[in-house]
């Protein structure tokens, strides 16, 4: 049987697995907040982004099209705007995506450069694969693209290995889960450590410079981190050492509440009503100062932000480079 | 053959921000989830024994599902040697007309809350055979006045405001019935009274049926079940096979672990039916039919369950109690209520309606409207790992691999 699932599931699994990126953003895109670092590409520990963050400002103008348009519309196929049907259709995607609003784009790009200043004041020395480097593949797994994601890790994996590196450290949770629970019964061999951005800044959390903060802050775990990688306590150690007033929202930890962020693709509407309730039961701590460590969670939370809402809504990569620059 | 799902999808969505932008729906969901979350507590807190409790259920459905064929049949002799009568139905359509053929038309039948029920559409079978047939569970005679569809699964009407309630009661009953909570229960507690004694079968589901000794474990608050088992003269149980269990004592402890999670310290009645009602009062002569049922009829219905137990994958969704506990922590039940949901809900139902009810397509998009979050894990009595069968269904959808 054949089944034909919404477009814009094709257009996001075709893009993965042609393009190495969900919304087929080109390597020197993904990798162009590393220039000033000038990383090597071998060593021990493979700073890994995945593009995840780069790929942040674009979602939002996709789930705009999606919102704005009936998605079994001809319309729509033709606005996806994605590459792979750039040449059909005749739209130029690079449009589209240069409708992003700048500084949206400066400030997702900017995470990954100051997740790297972080982890090198702490004295971590790292490589990364710069332009070569592929996405995860994890919404191939979260979407259910499962045999196509067989094929598309290997790449991945050929890519990882060039480094020479043994331990991986992932700015997101959702390459973490996959990297941890998904890869090893892909890839014969997969034995790398794999860690995740906090565990790294969290061994070393006592280097870290005090944070002058505005006020206090509350974490929203994120359901990867919490539930399937169990890292909560660290965040709040890791916040504790520099100085930070923390405040617990009435969902937290292993129970905390999903920003609604995965459904955003197939559900925007929907999508957005939880990440707005959720902004709301964080407040309820008394912070208005949100920190979490996901890139989703990042914007499904700034998108669930009320208009005129003055709440500050920062990844804790964001929050930690304060003490950096100081 | 090709399957298009994309404009199920775009009804569905639509469907969700319907539901998600109801203020009635938002305001019950609102209330009931605060309500759940503070009595669960107090409740674990009182009776501390009931996460272990757990575990050991665990365990026991673990073992009752892997044996679920021998327990069927041990459930069945157990239920005859009680001078019950015990039938296997396969699918829905057997289920309905096993049901059909002891009650036969033109009668009129009080039913309790199953949602074996609702997975059967029974109510409905039974009307279009030309019986009268009542929902004698507040919530759900208020849906059945409402040609509505339940919001969740221990609590029915959930989404229907008291003034809402007057309303279609005031219609019904021909007469003023004020939004009065108090005086909406009292109205239909007078209305069913006589059904009760005048109705020539009662329905049930069951919670638990323990194998040894046919024992039919039924949990309720209003006790309603009492009247609708006890006074008509036949009482016919329904119930889905994996919620059998090999012997009495674990019956116990599946029935305290499910009420405790459904909120309850311990419910108000719980109900233990194994036989026909009878006597030997007088010169110790067996009769049957004293003051309850003189008939009593077990129909076990597999309808895609053991289809789920042969799957090492998918065998512990019918460890599923049914406590409803996982809908209340489920983001996107909390604001769009049994509209995430086929006729079971949340993200366990929609494993459910893969299997039993509405099959693969109907499912499709629940299953991709799961967050994956993992938070109903957290709070699942039996840890039901619904995130990884969602992933191994969106698998299957992908590929059309079913």
């Amino acid at each position: 049987m054949e089944t034909k699932m919404p477009m814009v599931l094709d257009i996001i699994s075709e893009n993965i697995i042609k393009h190495g990126n969900p919304l087929a953003l080109k390597g020197s895109e993904v990798a162009s907040w590393a220039k000033e670092l000038d990383l090597p590409v071998k060593g021990e520990l493979l700073f890994y982004t995945g593009g995840e963050y780069q790929l942040l400002p674009f979602i939002d103008s996709l789930v705009k099209t999606i919102t704005h348009l009936d998605q079994g519309s001809k319309m729509f196929s033709m606005m996806m705007g994605a590459r792979n049907i750039l040449n059909k259709t005749g739209i130029n995607a690079e449009k589209m995506y240069a409708s992003v609003l700048a500084k949206d784009k400066v400030r997702y790009n900017s995470v990954c450069l100051k997740a790297a200043k972080v982890l090198q004041g702490l004295g971590y020395e790292f490589c990364y694969a710069g332009n070569e480097e592929l996405y995860s593949g994890a919404l191939l797994y979260e979407l259910g693209y499962l045999e196509d994601m067989k094929t598309y890790v290997q790449k991945v994996v050929e890519v990882i290995r060039k480094s020479g590196a043994k331990t991986i450290v992932c700015l997101s949770p959702h390459a973490a889960e996959v990297f941890k629970f998904v890869y090893p019964k892909m890839v014969e061999g997969f034995d790398f450590e794999i860690v995740t951005y906090v565990d790294l800044i969290w061994q070393r959390r006592d280097k870290l410079a005090k944070i002058q903060s505005t006020g206090p802050v509350v974490i929203h775990d994120s359901c990867r981190l919490a539930r399937e990688l169990g890292i909560h306590q660290e965040l709040r150690d890791i916040l504790e050492s520099v100085g930070a007033d923390v405040k617990e929202a009435p969902r937290n930890r292993e129970w905390t509440s999903c920003c609604g962020g995965p459904i955003k693709i197939l559900f925007p509407e929907l999508s957005h009503v939880i990440g707005a309730r959720r902004v709301n039961e964080l407040k309820e701590s008394g912070a208005e100062h949100i920190l979490t460590s996901c890139p989703y969670c990042l914007s499904a939370l700034e998108g669930g932000r009320a208009k005129g809402d003055s709440a500050i809504i920062e990844d804790l990569i964001e929050f930690l480079y304060r003490g950096v620059k100081a | 053959m090709t399957v298009d799902l994309r404009k199920d999808f775009v009804a569905y969505a639509k469907d969700l921000n319907k539901a998600s932008e109801d203020t009635n729906i938002r305001t019950a969901i609102t209330r009931a989830v605060s309500s759940y979350r503070s009595t669960v507590a107090e409740t674990l807190e009182r009776y501390p024994h009931t996460p272990e409790l757990a575990e050991e259920v665990k365990e026991i459905k673990r073992n009752a599902i892997a044996n679920n064929d021998e327990l069927v049949k041990q459930a069945m002799a157990s239920v005859e040697r009680n001078k019950g009568k015990a039938f296997f139905a396969k699918d829905h359509h057997a289920a309905l007309e096993i049901a059909l053929g002891i009650i036969g038309r033109g009668k009129t039948v009080v039913k309790g809350k199953s949602m074996l029920g609702e997975e059967l559409h029974l109510r409905e079978y039974l009307e279009e055979n030309g019986n009268e047939v009542w929902e004698t569970d507040l919530g759900e005679f208020i849906l059945q006045l409402r040609k509505d569809r339940p919001m969740h699964i221990v609590s029915p009407s959930i989404h229907v405001p008291r003034e809402q309630v007057a309303e279609v009661f005031s219609k019904f009953f021909g007469k003023e019935v004020p939004p009065d909570i108090a005086e909406e229960v009292k109205v239909v507690r007078e209305f069913m009274r006589e059904k009760y004694f005048t109705a020539d079968v009662g329905m049930s589901g069951a919670n638990v049926v323990a194998a040894d000794t046919g024992a039919m474990v039924i949990i309720e608050n209003e006790g309603n079940v009492r009247l609708s088992t006890g006074a008509p003269p036949v009482h016919i149980v329904m119930v889905g096979t994996e919620k059998i269990v090999p012997a009495f004592q674990d019956a116990m402890k599946v029935a305290e672990v499910t009420w405790r999670y459904a909120q309850y310290g311990v419910p108000g009645y719980v109900n233990i039916i194994s036989g026909p009602s009878k006597t030997g009062d007088i010169e110790k002569v067996t009769t049957y039919g004293a003051h309850g049922p003189k008939e009593f009829y077990v129909i076990f219905v597999d309808n895609g369950r053991s289809d789920m137990a042969k799957e090492e994958k998918f065998s512990q969704a019918l460890h599923c109690l049914r406590c409803g506990g996982c809908m209340y922590e489920c983001p996107i039940f909390q604001v769009t209520a049994g509209h995430f949901g086929h006729v079971y809900m949340g993200g366990i139902g929609a494993i459910w309606t893969a299997f039993a009810s509405g099959g693969m397509e109907k499912a499709a998009p629940l299953v991709y409207s799961c967050l994956r979050c993992g938070r109903c894990v957290e709070r699942c009595p039996m840890s039901i790992e619904v995130p990884a069968m969602v992933g191994e269904l969106r698998e299957r959808i992908v590929y059309g691999k079913y």
